[in-house]
């Protein structure tokens, strides 16, 4: 198709140098769009081109770029596509990072005419990057450099409202990402969080402190007509769905009253998963003591983004972003906090420092486990009484983390390298892969998450695939019987089902970039069709699901570029640990199964590693020459 | 082949074990609480029961289809049952269609860690009615 039919897109790379404070505007190749549809489909490609003459480097370390990119579908006024994705080295695993983000910088970075920014090099002083429309600019960010991110978030949109009459929209990080927190976040408006894998650490490293945009355009779809049908017809779909309904009146933290009722949420850093408290976390005391309103992300009716507000007491907080499930079960249920206010005043500290809550949460569960151990004393914690289900000492202690103050100055570096510092048995109480803590799922009770964690590129992660939410229920695709089985319980079939799960996922929320929640009454049907009308292409659901198995053999192998082998591709012993009551037990993931089945399914060799044969029938040839010199 | 061979014994058997849980103070409370008036729709076989929590005790009633009902259930008669063994997962049952919630989605969810204690008691109240041959082991 020619290039005035593609729709979507905005059209332009922005490519920022921060040593030589060189800044270009490539624009993008609809060749190029079309076989990789966007977000971390751009992203992988772009990051491997980038360091293919380099590959050997630092995270910290001007070689590393990072990479910013939306989907076709961000800023388009509909329901769960307003997300974009970052990508990098991971400076808190060392293998590759990527996360994903909502609220409203992706849509107006298309606005101001880009689909993406491109970082490299390493600022010598503070710096913010400034783009409006076609003015974009480094700037110096010395009167920022040390503020929180709400603080720099606000002052930012007050020092340079003037400057458009459009609102602009502000990515920063905070003191965390300064200070090189292994497990810094990039936030934004204060509750969008790029959490996982230590992207903030990365801003810190090139002393980037901030992104501000304001744009003026806009972005137009290639058969608007058509796109309207659709909306039209999903509208029923959304209205029935009991998920989304959940979404909207609960967000995330919904899950509490589910979750329990499987065995999916991890209690007491993974030793359990009942306890008598577990309703002072849910969704009706959360509306009863903290609940402060709703807010959404560009263009999504869903709305499942909670405000929370704490009026009096120690944990006394102004209204600002409520903590999603993932947070609430980390500072909550993994510490035996059942506190709902001190797991609110956890999440704000951690939003504006610029902290990923589940390493932070996690990394505080570990600690208080070896606190209770007598592997540390109150020696170690100036006097911290960390014991479980102590709210102020967790507050504290999130505190310290965020400012590298005693014991903080270890946690901060995240569980794993504890565990290296405190020595003694601490790595058993461990609940990383690939030196990432696992996310609030039980693979216990799902054993299908097990297998996603293990061959996750970045390591422990729900999102990293699909296979959570067909696994757990929430999404249901038809069209790929993979992901539409009906399952027996145990670790048959799920290795078929990760695979597919890769592929279609990659697909759904790294390359068009869906929310797996807005968009989650979408099967494949419309999905595709909805990536069509938008840019104008004519993807079957075989096309984009080459596309996703692109992407994931391109964050696969760039993961065991960086080092990555099989052993990473193993569970800890604290996940493998069957429990000896309630819905989960004596059940644990067949991993050796499930990687035995995977393995020959994606071709890879027996350290893991994708066989050369497999990678040149992708067309990635490059990523063959980095891994087979 | 359905577990149940008939309505009547479905009702009898489900029906019962509602009639049981209503009479549980640890589950009848909180179900009491939620004000809430349910109506479950049963197919294969057919059943309608209604869990009336508007009063000061529950009231199980069968076929009443007149009630103004706050929460309407549809579900086939062998997920139920799967139900209270705690072998469904409600998410994807939800998400599949295999059960269909009409009402306030935050009052449907704060039942279900009121009910969590049934999960047990339904295999026991299985053997102990003399529905022993429907306990799935």
């Amino acid at each position: 198709m020619g290039k005035k039919q593609m729709g979507g897109y905005a059209g332009t790379i922005l490519y920022v140098d921060l040593t030589t404070r060189n800044i270009l505007k490539k624009p993008l190749d609809p060749d190029f769009a079309r076989e990789n549809i966007g977000g971390l489909g751009f992203g992988t490609r772009i990051f491997l081109d980038l360091i293919y003459g380099k590959p050997d480097f630092d995270a910290l370390s001007p070689d590393n770029p990072f990479v910013l990119m939306t989907g076709p579908l961000t800023g388009m006024m509909m329901n769960g596509v307003a997300r974009w994705t970052v990508c990098a080295k991971s400076p808190y695993t060392g293998f590759w990072g990527d996360a994903n983000v909502g609220g409203y910088f992706g849509a107006g970075l298309k606005f101001a005419g880009y689909d993406g920014i491109v970082i490299t090099g390493a600022s010598e002083k503070p710096v913010y990057l400034f783009i409006k429309d076609d003015v974009v600019e480094l700037r110096d960010a010395g009167q920022y450099w040390g503020k929180d991110v709400y603080a720099v978030t606000d002052s930012m949109k007050a020092d340079l409202k003037d400057e458009s009459s459009k609102k602009g929209q502000v990515l920063a990080i905070g003191p965390a990402g300064e200070n090189l927190v292994r497990f810094a976040s990039l936030v934004h408006d204060k509750g969008h969080v790029a959490g996982r894998t230590g992207m903030g650490t990365v801003w810190g490293s090139k002393k980037l402190k901030a992104i501000y945009v304001t744009g003026s355009g806009k972005v137009t779809p290639a058969y608007p007509d058509r796109l309207k049908e659709l909306r039209d017809e999903l509208k029923e779909v959304y209205e029935g769905s009991i998920f989304i309904s959940a979404m909207q009146s609960s967000g995330t933290p919904s899950h509490m009253d589910v979750g329990i009722l499987s065995g999916d949420i991890p209690i007491k850093n993974w030793q359990m998963t009942e306890w008598d408290e577990i309703d002072e976390l849910g969704p009706a005391v959360i509306e009863q003591k903290i609940s402060a309103g709703s807010r959404t992300c560009f263009g999504c009716g869903v709305a499942c983004k909670k405000e929370a507000e704490v009026k009096e007491g120690p944990f006394k907080m102004k209204k600002g972003p409520s903590p999603e499930y993932e947070t609430v079960a980390t500072f909550g249920t993994m510490c035996l906090n059942s506190s709902i206010e001190s797991v609110a005043k956890a999440n704000e500290i951690c939003n504006k420092f610029g902290m990923d809550t589940i390493s932070c949460g996690s990394t505080i569960a570990f600690a208080i486990e070896c606190f209770e151990k007598g592997l540390i004393t109150t020696k170690d914690t100036d006097g911290l009484d960390l014991t479980w289900g102590n709210s102020e000492a967790i507050v504290k202690m999130t505190e310290k983390i965020g400012k590298k103050e005693g014991l903080g100055a270890i946690l901060c570096q995240g569980s794993r390298k504890a565990a290296d510092h405190i020595g003694k048995n601490s790595h058993d109480f461990l609940t990383t892969v690939k030196g990432l803590e696992s996310p609030m799922h039980d693979p216990r009770s799902a054993h299908g998450f097990g297998l996603a964690y293990g061959v996750s590129p970045r390591g422990a992660c729900h999102e990293a695939s699909l296979t959570f939410e067909v696994e757990g229920g929430a999404i249901f695709i038809p069209e790929i019987p993979e992901l539409s089985s009906e399952l027996p319980l145990g670790s048959e079939g799920r290795a078929e089902m990760n695979v597919a799960a890769q592929d279609y996922g990659m697909f759904f929320s790294n390359c068009a970039v869906f929310c797996n929640l807005g968009a989650g009454p979408l099967t494949a049907t419309p999905a595709v069709d909805m990536v069509n009308h938008v840019t104008g292409f004519d993807y079957t659901l075989e096309d984009v699901l080459n596309a996703g198995r692109r992407v994931w053999y391109l964050k696969r192998g760039l993961t065991n570029l960086f080092g990555a082998r099989a052993k990473d591709d193993r569970l800890p012993k604290r996940l493998m640990t069957p429990m000896e009551t309630g819905p989960s037990e004596g059940s644990v993931p067949d991993m050796d199964l499930m990687l035995k089945e995977f393995y020959k399914l994606r071709g890879l060799d027996k350290e893991g590693i994708p066989k050369k044969d497999v990678l040149m029938d992708l067309g990635l040839s490059k990523l063959a020459e980095l891994l087979y010199p | 082949m359905p577990v149940f061979e008939s309505s009547e014994k479905f009702n009898e058997v489900l029906g019962g074990f509602f009639r049981l849980l209503a009479n549980t103070p640890v589950i009848a409370d909180k179900l009491l609480e939620s004000k809430l008036i349910i109506r479950f729709n049963y197919t294969d076989p057919d059943l309608v029961l209604v869990i009336d929590c508007s009063g000061e005790k529950i009231d199980v009633r069968s076929g009443d289809m007149d009630t103004k009902v706050i929460v309407d259930m549809k579900m086939n008669a062998d997920i139920a049952h799967k139900f209270w063994f705690g072998k469904v997962n409600l998410t994807m049952a939800l998400t599949r269609r295999q059960m269909i919630a009409k009402g306030p989605v935050p009052k449907i969810l704060k039942l279900l860690p009121a009910i969590k204690p049934s999960y047990a008691m339904y295999p026991q109240y299985l053997m102990e009615n003399g529905y022993g041959e429907y306990n799935i082991h």
